[in-house]
């Protein structure tokens, strides 16, 4: 017997709980053990992760086995967490908001059930990670590209459903879905779509269906158990063309921003664009102590001597651009003619034809490099993500990340500053670094996201997404109308979901009292 | 497939991270790609790290390409992390040859430092002793 049980839950019911879902998956498929258990603590925990520790897990092969699943959880009112393959690193990774639930661990079902080669889709399942599908996509040979997020050893389908984003013209995940199939808390099974017609010939051709459409209703939420989903590719270009801009001042910021954001909302850069400070690139590449190993932040000449030594600017953005070749080559002229008299130099971007080799291109290619920056102040890493979604303006950007800049440095956290500019948005992220080990730390820490969160919303930024320690404190800043969108998820919790068996608490939805 | 450079002395700090740089074009996330120069030899490029091991015959090999590579071949996270403490033409797994089976099994399934640990569901036991087998082929014995 495990010796974390559910809240609410006699011991014995639980085990029965646990010998109906060994029936349902088979015994290697649940998992209770203490030694197993810590193979889904948060890697990145705030502590030890403890306090987020789950009593077992559950890991079926397929939608009858999930649908089974779920009428045994209302049976016995145990609350399920699931997550797609549980790599959401940064955002409490597959550990559940509340303390004892069981993990529905979808890895298993990771069948790339088919890719349309001509009409750019493919249909799949949330176990499918990056590497998978990138894998697949390669061996076939079939000239369809995915766009990949920082961290690609989580899941496709998983990645999309909390918001995720990638870098190229397919990078806002979400909206590359194309009609879904979603257990419902009762058991029962919907298509969302074109594939609410039996038979449905376009579910991965067109979104919305007839009447309402719920697509929406399944992300960053707890609604149902999403175990298909269509995702769309970007056909190969004949062209890319990439470029590293690096912007020498702190300042420069404000006219870049407003220059970058221009030609993404023209589409003239189809991308979100990420925009970096030093210790972003530094962080991935080296180790706080060769460059700083005093007390507090890191002060600015170290930065100054990161842009010196790794030929960076105190801000970077990565440029690409995709498309037939004369399309391209006009875009590069148009980019050039913009920001060669400002920055004062030439630039150089690098192309890309069909027949060259990958790692040439723009493309999308799985890494994770990005979980490098982890080990910047050494020991046990992690990361946590402050990201307020502002209007893209470039005075505004700027404004608010000097005031968080002096901030940190306030607390005594280094700045690490990665916005990403979307097609009317930016995401004035910065992220958080930490040594889980380190108490004082994890204390600092914790003060300063909660203290971002709260600051930021009074000024009217909320944020795009949030970690499982802090689901509560996020949506509690959704509050117009003294929270009426709390007051509507939780109505739409209680009628689909009246034992709160689906991830009580996931953004801050159904979250029960201790 | 499983073969590339290995670095022949150990650069100083800011060469590998220049040379990390350089090499990082086509990555989404993470360091910026700036003018420094690449020096020593280069390593397997990303496009290759992902296919590591697929076709192969050993199915140790191909379940260690699908499961492992990503971080612990070419230059990425497990190769930067472990050449922190090693000789860096080691750093990547498939070229220890102080590898034992157990060992390997021990790190995968309770992590190590900055290594999440890997659940009996994402690789089964089967299997990790497959992963282990091939590891450790070169290993004392």
């Amino acid at each position: 017997m495990t010796a974390v049980i559910p809240r609410r839950i006699s011991p014995a019911a639980f085990g029965k709980a646990l010998d109906a879902f060994r029936a349902i998956v088979g015994p290697p498929g649940v998992l209770d053990s203490d030694e197993d258990r810590q193979t889904y603590i948060d890697p990145y925990a705030l502590g030890d992760g403890l306090d987020h520790d789950c009593s077992a897990i559950v890991a079926p092969a397929s939608t009858e086995e999930v649908r089974a699943i779920m009428r045994v959880a209302n049976e016995f009112k145990v609350p399920l967490w699931p997550v797609s393959r549980g790599k959401n690193l940064g955002y409490g990774a597959a550990s559940p908001a509340e303390y004892g639930n069981v993990i529905l661990d979808l890895s298993r079902m990771n069948r790339i059930i088919e890719v349309d080669v001509k009409q750019a889709h493919c249909l799949i399942e949330p176990g499918v990670s990056y590497f998978d599908l990138y894998r697949h996509l390669t061996e076939k040979k079939i000239p369809l590209w995915m766009s990949t997020p920082g961290n690609s050893w989580g899941s496709v389908v998983g990645n999309a459903l909390d918001r995720g984003i990638g870098y190229t013209p397919y990078g806002d995940h979400c909206e590359q879905i194309c009609g879904m199939e979603v257990v419902l808390p009762d058991g029962d099974l919907v298509r969302t779509g074109m594939g609410a017609m039996a038979g449905s010939a376009g579910w991965q051709n067109y979104k919305y269906g007839y009447g309402p459409g719920w697509d929406q209703m399944f992300f960053q939420s707890n609604f149902g158990v999403v175990t298909k989903a269509g995702l769309w590719l970007q056909p190969e270009p004949e062209m890319t063309a990439k470029i590293e801009l690096a912007f020498p001042k702190f300042d420069d910021a404000e006219w870049a921003i407003d220059l970058l954001a221009d030609l993404r909302r023209r589409d003239v850069i189809q991308h979100n664009i990420v925009f970096g400070s030093p210790v972003r690139a530094a962080s991935v590449l080296s180790q706080r102590a060769e460059w700083y190993d005093g007390p507090g932040a890191i002060p600015d000449s170290a930065c100054e001597e990161m842009i010196r030594k790794l030929g960076i600017g105190w801000w970077n953005a990565k440029i690409s651009l995709f498309g037939h070749a004369s399309t391209v080559k006009a875009q590069v002229e148009i980019i050039r003619k913009l920001f060669e008299p400002r920055i004062g130099k030439e630039l150089n971007f690098e192309l890309w034809e069909q027949g060259d080799p990958p790692d040439k291109s723009a493309r999308g290619i799985p890494t994770t490099m990005g979980l490098q920056s982890v080990n910047w102040y050494g020991g046990r890493g992690g990361h946590l993500s402050f990201a307020p979604v502002m209007p893209s303006d470039g005075k505004l950007i700027l404004d608010y990340a000097r005031k968080i800049k002096a901030y940190y440095e306030q607390v005594g956290q280094d700045y690490y500053a990665s916005f990403t500019i979307g097609r009317r948005h930016v995401n004035n992220v910065s992220l958080i670094l930490y040594d889980r080990d380190d108490p004082a730390m994890v204390t600092r820490v914790d003060q300063l996201y909660r203290h971002l969160v709260t600051e930021a919303a009074s000024q009217g930024f909320g944020e795009y997404r949030g970690h499982i320690s802090y689901m509560d404190v996020v949506a509690d800043t959704f509050d117009f109308n003294d929270h009426a969108l709390r007051r509507l998820n939780d109505k739409v919790k209680a009628c689909l979901d009246p034992n709160n068996i689906i991830a009580p608490g996931r953004n801050g939805i159904g979250t029960r009292s201790a | 497939m499983s073969a590339s450079g290995g670095v022949k002395r150990r650069p100083s700090r800011l060469l590998a991270a220049g040379l990390l740089l350089a090499t990082m074009a086509g990555c989404s996330e993470g360091a910026q790609q700036a003018p420094v120069k690449a020096q020593g030899p280069a390593m397997m490029p990303q496009s290759q790290v992902v296919m590591f091991g697929a076709g192969s015959a050993d199915e140790g090999e191909r379940l260690y390409g699908q499961e492992c590579a990503y971080c612990h071949a070419g230059r990425n996270t497990g190769t930067i992390m472990l050449g922190r403490r090693m000789d860096p033409a080691q750093a990547e797994l498939h070229k220890r040859t102080d590898l034992e089976p157990d060992y390997v099994k021990a790190v995968v399934r309770n992590g190590l430092v900055n290594m999440p640990p890997l659940s009996r569901v994402e690789v089964t036991d089967e299997d990790l002793d497959k992963i282990a087998a091939w590891l450790a082929r070169n290993g004392p014995k």
